[in-house]
């Protein structure tokens, strides 16, 4: 495990390093004190816009760093060649793919700590509420966050950092338009079987990511209905199940890969 | 021969490569390039063995090969009389890269307390063996100064002090000179020849022929996938078909009707190489003009003539 740390931890400092991580962070916090100006934002709503739109901005930091970061290790690290000398070293190369997915986890759940705080902050300051159940919806977010970085990892064994990219946000939109698009086209293309037949697999296969997004629930105080432990449980589970797969998937491909 | 078998013979042996195929893809309806095809190769313990070959002749797939970082379509690698390139057996393997690389915003120390964490060293042995060897490569003192300004030959440093940190019993070095001044070639050597000395077995791909010259005891010549010489330096550059005649004194009268395979190698006419079905007539003529002989000896190539001959009798192509 000392050696899937060691790889964690480079992922980190390469992030500190990396203008682009500060330059996300910095937008969605200034984005963030700024919904207060939005024309929309009336009396009494407030307090959800605010958490709504917070949330929201969130989910696109936390997703963009978790599929920048997932797509560009490898190819990064290959393309500078510094992988020669990590991987002659005596290290698994399941260590490596781990350690660095741990390390994009941890930048991604050190951001989202981040902008929990300065949205809890913002919310007690202006609201005089505070509002831990915040956390619940950051929780998720970071869920779907995981899945996303190892399908982009995933595709990184192969693809450039940009076709990577491509491929997760394509993920990201059939993942949440499954539940209804892919439903429909599995049911009623009934003239069409192929396209019956990969929406089928799609529908079956791939994670209802939509199932992740508690945000506008959580941004209404949860009136409509509670977001409990069982569904916060049910929905860890989703996540780590497909998020081991495409590791598994990916550290196999990956141990593979010539170099 | 069965696996067992092979590892026992081989406990003199710390690296044995046989019939190793590997080719690359070039894309898609294009044929593969063959960058190995039936590779030998076998280091044993305590030598120094240079590989050799033309670009593109396979030694830095075949290093890489070694190291785990590719996987061969065919063929068998024993380390250390085990079959098979795993983690555990690089433990005990030092690797230079061809033209290392390394995250530039670490510093060396930092650089080397990384890879030293990655192979399970102790803080304390990481610290103490960082400072000991970036002495060594001549950067203690820009230890704790990021690399983004570093020049190739300070990289090449840091590359040969990343590969000494594990103390390995075998080094494998792509090209360790490559970058640095006449000064850094010059501490290059004298450090391979002092781990040399250590009982370090090293391999290593170099294109300074005097390098390998001075430093090995054998060498490999790879051309297009195959290892088509190898041997002892002795061994191999000694000509089996040529004779040198040293002279103490060169010949004070004319000596005409010398054969025609002598040929003088020196200018003062003190060294004379002749084919050794003449080397009776030409001793007799050399006599009788009142040169003094002083030795005769079977002549020894230089490297690099015997590279060219083998090489360069089967063309410079590279690849397949």
């Amino acid at each position: 495990m000392r050696a899937v740390g060691a790889f964690a931890w480079s992922v980190v400092q390469d992030a500190l390093h990396r203008k682009v991580f500060y330059a996300i962070l910095a937008f969605t916090v200034i984005l963030m004190l700024l919904i207060p100006l939005l024309p929309s934002a009336e009396v009494g709503v407030q307090i959800d816009l605010l958490r709504e739109a917070a949330l929201g901005l969130t989910s696109i930091m936390a997703f963009l760093l978790a599929v920048i970061l997932g797509s560009t290790i490898i190819p990064g690290e290959l393309g500078r060649r510094t992988l020669y000398n990590t991987l002659s070293k005596p290290v698994q190369r399941w260590q490596y793919y781990l350690g660095k997915y741990v390390g994009i986890v941890l930048v991604v759940a050190v951001s989202l700590l981040f902008t929990f705080v300065v949205l809890i902050l913002f919310v007690l300051i202006r609201f005089s509420l505070f509002n831990p159940g915040l956390a619940k919806a950051l929780f998720t977010i970071m869920l779907e966050a995981m899945v996303l970085a190892s399908i982009a990892m995933l595709a990184s064994v192969y693809y450039s950092p940009l076709v990577c990219i491509l491929l997760a946000g394509l993920f990201y939109v059939v993942c949440h338009v499954k539940g209804d698009f892919l439903y429909r086209g599995m049911t009623d293309a009934a003239n069409n079987p192929l396209l019956r037949a990969l929406s089928g697999i799609g529908y079956y296969l791939l994670p209802n990511l939509e199932r992740l997004n508690i945000n506008e629930t959580i941004a209404h105080g949860e009136r409509a209905f509670r977001v409990g432990p069982v569904e916060m449980l049910l929905l860890s589970a989703v996540a780590m199940t497909f998020t081991a797969i495409f590791l598994l998937l990916g550290s196999y491909l990956f141990s593979w890969m010539d170099l | 021969m069965s696996r067992r078998a092979r590892g026992d013979e081989g406990m003199d042996t710390v690296l044995r490569v046989e019939e190793l195929y590997k080719d690359y893809s070039t894309g898609w309806r294009k044929p593969p390039r063959t960058a190995l095809s039936g590779l030998n190769l076998e280091v044993p313990k305590g030598s120094v063995i240079g590989l050799l070959g033309p670009n593109g002749a396979g030694k830095t797939t075949t290093l890489k090969c070694i190291m785990g970082l590719i996987r061969p379509q065919d063929g068998r690698i024993w380390l250390f009389g085990e079959e098979g390139v795993d983690a555990r057996k690089r433990r005990s393997i030092g690797f230079l890269p061809e033209q290392p690389y390394f995250d530039l915003y670490l510093s060396p120390r930092k650089l080397l307390a990384y890879y030293g964490r990655l192979a399970g060293m102790h803080p304390s042995d990481i610290k103490a063996k960082t400072s000991y060897l970036l002495n060594l490569v001549g950067m203690g003192e820009e230890a704790d100064l990021t690399m983004d300004k570093y020049s190739k030959g300070m990289l090449q440093r840091i590359g040969l002090a990343q590969s000494l940190l594990t103390e390995p019993e075998f080094l494998v070095l792509d090209e360790p000179s490559s970058g640095l001044d006449p000064l850094g070639k010059m501490q290059v050597r004298d450090l391979l020849e002092s781990l040399k000395g250590g009982g370090t077995t090293i391999l290593f791909s170099s294109h300074q022929l005097s390098e390998i010259e001075e430093i090995c005891d054998g060498v490999a010549i790879i051309h297009q996938g195959q290892n088509i010489a190898s041997g002892g330096l002795d061994e191999l550059l000694r000509s089996r078909d040529e004779s040198e005649i040293m002279l103490e004194k060169a010949p004070v009268a004319p000596h005409e009707g010398l054969p025609a395979s002598a040929s003088w190698t020196d200018a003062a006419q003190t060294r004379l190489v002749v084919d050794k079905s003449d080397l009776n007539q030409t001793l007799r003529i050399l006599t009788g003009s009142g040169a003094v002989i002083s030795e005769v000896r079977q002549r020894r190539m230089t490297l690099e003539e015997y590279f060219l001959e083998k090489v360069g009798s089967r063309g410079w192509e590279v690849g397949q």
